[in-house]
């Protein structure tokens, strides 16, 4: 894999968090820019390439929400957003402000790692306009509307098709409720949660191994669902797999 | 919430009240007159019947009935009326010449006296007993007043409770307009508010008093503007905390002034007497110090919490880069250091995470934001925080695949479950199981975690959920902020739930569970609706 250095900007106005985020990156083969206020990170965004940003939502100069909006109004770079308030309700406004993924203060660094490289995959899919997600034994082909478990064709009702594809069209990436709701049955529904509820159950019951510990379609409580990529599941869910599900008394 | 200063304004009989009474009384009397007359004329009429068909001729005396009855119900005014009534009838209709007003008998004037007489005195018995029955009936209200303040008393759960029940005592008793003042120095601005209620000369009077510049045990009057008399004296001489009354006369001057003010020093004995048998001043000034102390303690905890948090992130950022880092890859022992750097700070980080939500609890109370939620879902997030900590037991899930929808802050019953497992966790030994079941049950979803640990007393299943609840047994061994459950208590009860704590004793295991209502019902329609 000769790719080129992805380029990660790291706005934080810590001088420790931004160094230990160096370091964690740089290990992992990223070229880092840092910038410690919410004007800097924007300077920076505009005269550099910049692959990915991680943006902190305590800046001294302006709220983190505002640099998202910022970057946003004329870049589709992913953000990823380091929150020490852990509010679900503010979570779900900066995703719809066009952060792509949050991450809890504190956090490990493959934690962050982990939602970095499924939001470049997901950026570098949509530029190429590759239309295969795969996750896990599931593969979603979005071109040709097809869900494939294990190899085998599954039969999804239309509604189910819908909610499967906008999840996957952000694999690896947490979708909100309102979001969903909207794409999927229009946005007059979009506080009804319960059709979310029961449609993911029964999705649930289609595409996971163990559909009573999800996986593939995991809950971010008070906040969407989101599709698990590789990436994810490595880091512990694989292990929770294998520890509860043999253990699992049905009845 | 505590405010020192607080003053009720309890509305008795006011000022204006003392006109009406006046016309009430001559209402009455004008009452008592009129059904005298009727009675007088009835006796007439009995008279005539005893005339006619026994034939007696002097049936006159039958008047002193009359008489008797207005003296004994309506009193004076009515019985002499009975009484001159009754003469005159006699005169006009049974003493010759008949059908005239005019006296010729001397017996007439013997009877006229005699009903005077008989007026007078059986209403003066009568007014006597009725007094008496009155008083006792005051003192059976003033000693039930009396019983159910204490009974309040007993029951107060804070220091502004007990003013307001002293405050709504006296105005019961008094019928006045009452207000208490406590804790006169800290009057600044929850004070201010209530200041309008008493004239500004009653205000100072009272601000010295409290302060004890001003001499007043047993009660100074001043009068306020528009001429009300107001009484202000210290509720106790001897225990200044219980605070300085004042109390509004209205314009009552001379005796009933007087009556009104040793009726107050009756009042007051008892009520002093009340509160010092429940030791009520030294707990008041007790809780006042508490809260001063809760009040700063809480604050501390908040800012402290919150700047231990912000280098945390940076250690543990930072001990996560090391253990991957490639320099310490093949360095078992130091990659063993920097994982313990890591477990700490986390725990340290949960420990903070408690902190702040029992001062979010006790500060602001929970605001849930409730939302259709499925139980598995909250069930696995919290499994999947707890990971780590659940390694090394043996989890048994019981988790049917057709639960209810429940209507909760999926949030908040996830981080009460987190604490749950957190204590199992803690109070168990390494390789022992831990099971959870989950299922639906009369319109409740009850969530149970068992685990094979330390178990608990009867005294310990009694104190869990109190805050900073340790037992006695552990407080050696391990750690813990004695949070846990309370903080899973408060989140679980504000979404409407209960939490149950069982144990078949010491060293038997314990089962929490948490229990929350389903409304299945209000579920809005769904399948049909959502899939078309």
């Amino acid at each position: 894999m000769n790719e080129p250095s992805p380029i990660v900007l790291v706005v934080d106005d810590e001088v420790q968090i931004r160094r230990f985020l160096r370091t964690g990156f740089e290990l992992n083969g990223f070229v880092v820019h840092e910038a410690a206020t919410g004007a800097e990170a924007i300077r920076s965004a505009t005269l550099r390439p910049i692959d990915i940003a991680i943006v902190d939502l305590g800046l001294p100069d302006m709220d983190g929400a505002e640099v998202v909006e910022r970057i946003r109004s004329w870049s589709s770079m992913p953000i990823i957003v380091l929150s020490v308030r852990s509010s679900e309700a503010q979570k779900v406004h900066l995703l719809e402000l066009g952060a792509d993924d949050y991450v809890v203060k504190p956090f490990g660094m493959a934690e962050l790692l982990a939602r970095v490289r499924v939001a470049l995959r997901r950026q570098s899919r949509a530029a190429s306009g590759e239309p295969i997600v795969k996750v896990g034994p599931l593969t979603i082909d979005l071109s040709a509307r097809a869900v494939m478990l294990n190899g085998s064709r599954l039969n999804l009702t239309p509604k189910e098709y819908r909610l499967l594809q906008v999840l996957a069209q952000h694999a690896g990436n947490v979708v909100t409720h309102q979001h969903l709701l909207k794409e999927v049955w229009g946005s007059i529904h979009v506080h009804d949660t319960h059709y979310l509820r029961i449609f993911v159950r029964k999705l649930r019951q289609k595409i996971e191994p163990h559909p009573d510990s999800p996986r593939i379609l995991v809950t971010e409580l008070g906040v969407g669902y989101r599709l698990a990529q590789s990436g994810q599941e490595g880091e512990g869910a694989a292990s929770w797999a294998g520890a509860s599900a043999p253990a699992k008394a049905d009845g | 919430m505590m405010d020192p200063h607080r003053m009720i304004i309890r509305l008795g009989i006011g000022a204006g009240m003392a006109k009406a009474l006046r016309f009430e009384t001559l209402r009455d009397e004008l009452r008592g007159i009129a059904l005298t007359f009727g009675l007088v004329a009835a006796t007439t009429a009995v008279i005539y019947a005893i005339i006619i068909w026994i034939g007696l001729t002097r049936g006159s005396v039958l008047y002193l009935i009359p008489v008797l009855i207005a003296s004994i119900r309506w009193g004076i005014v009515p019985a002499l009326f009975a009484a001159v009534c009754g003469v005159i009838a006699s005169a006009f209709f049974f003493f010759p010449p008949l059908y005239s007003f005019e006296i010729r008998d001397p017996q007439e004037v013997i009877n006229l006296a005699l009903y005077i007489l008989t007026a007078v005195v059986v209403s003066q018995l009568a007014g006597r007993l009725k007094r008496q029955l009155e008083l006792s009936r005051q003192r059976e209200i003033d000693l039930a007043e009396l019983y159910a303040f204490s009974r309040r008393l007993a029951v107060a759960f804070d220091v502004s409770d007990i003013h307001s029940a002293i405050e709504d005592h006296l105005a019961a008793v008094i019928q006045r307009k009452v207000l208490l003042f406590a804790g006169a120095r800290e009057a600044t601005s929850s004070g201010r508010r209530d200041s309008a209620a008493v004239p500004e000369g009653v205000q100072k009077v009272v601000n010295e008093v409290a302060a004890g510049r001003r001499e007043a045990s047993a009660g100074m009057t001043v009068s306020g503007e528009g001429g009300d008399a107001w009484l202000v004296r210290p509720v106790s001489s001897k225990s200044p905390e219980l605070g300085v009354i004042a109390i509004n006369f209205g314009r009552e001057s001379g005796e009933s002034f007087d009556e009104m003010r040793v009726r107050v020093d009756n009042v007051l004995v008892d009520a002093t007497a009340t509160l010092e048998r429940l030791g009520v001043a030294h707990a008041i000034s007790e809780a006042r110090m508490r809260a001063q102390t809760d009040q700063l303690r809480e604050a501390l905890i908040g800012s402290v919490s919150h700047e231990l948090r912000t280098p945390l992130a940076s250690i543990l950022g930072a001990a996560t880069v090391l253990s991957a880092a490639p320099a310490l890859r093949d360095e078992k022992k130091l990659q063993a250091l920097v994982h313990d750097v890591r477990d700490e700070a986390e725990r340290l980080n949960n420990d903070i995470q408690n902190l702040l939500d029992a001062t979010r609890i006790s500060s602001d109370g929970v605001k849930p934001h409730a939302e259709w939620a499925d139980p598995g879902d909250i069930i696995n997030s919290a499994l999947d925080r707890c990971r780590r900590r659940l390694a090394d037991r043996k989890m048994v899930l019981n988790l049917p695949s057709d639960l209810p929808l429940i209507h909760v802050d999926p949030v908040l019953v996830q981080q009460a479950l987190v604490q749950i497992f957190d204590n199992a966790v803690k109070y168990s030994p390494a390789g022992s199981q831990i099971a959870l079941a989950a299922r639906a049950r009369d319109g409740r979803l009850i969530v149970s975690v068992t685990d094979e640990g330390a178990g608990l007393t009867s005294a310990e299943q009694a104190q869990i959920w109190h805050r900073f609840a340790r037992g006695e047994r552990h407080a050696a061994t391990t750690s813990g902020s004695g949070l846990g459950l309370w903080i899973a208590n408060a989140f679980i009860a504000a979404n409407g739930g209960k939490m149950h704590a069982m144990s078949d004793g010491p060293g038997r295991g314990t089962t929490v569970s948490i229990e929350i209502p389903v409304t299945q019902a209000a579920v809005p329609q769904l399948e049909s609706d959502a899939d078309e």
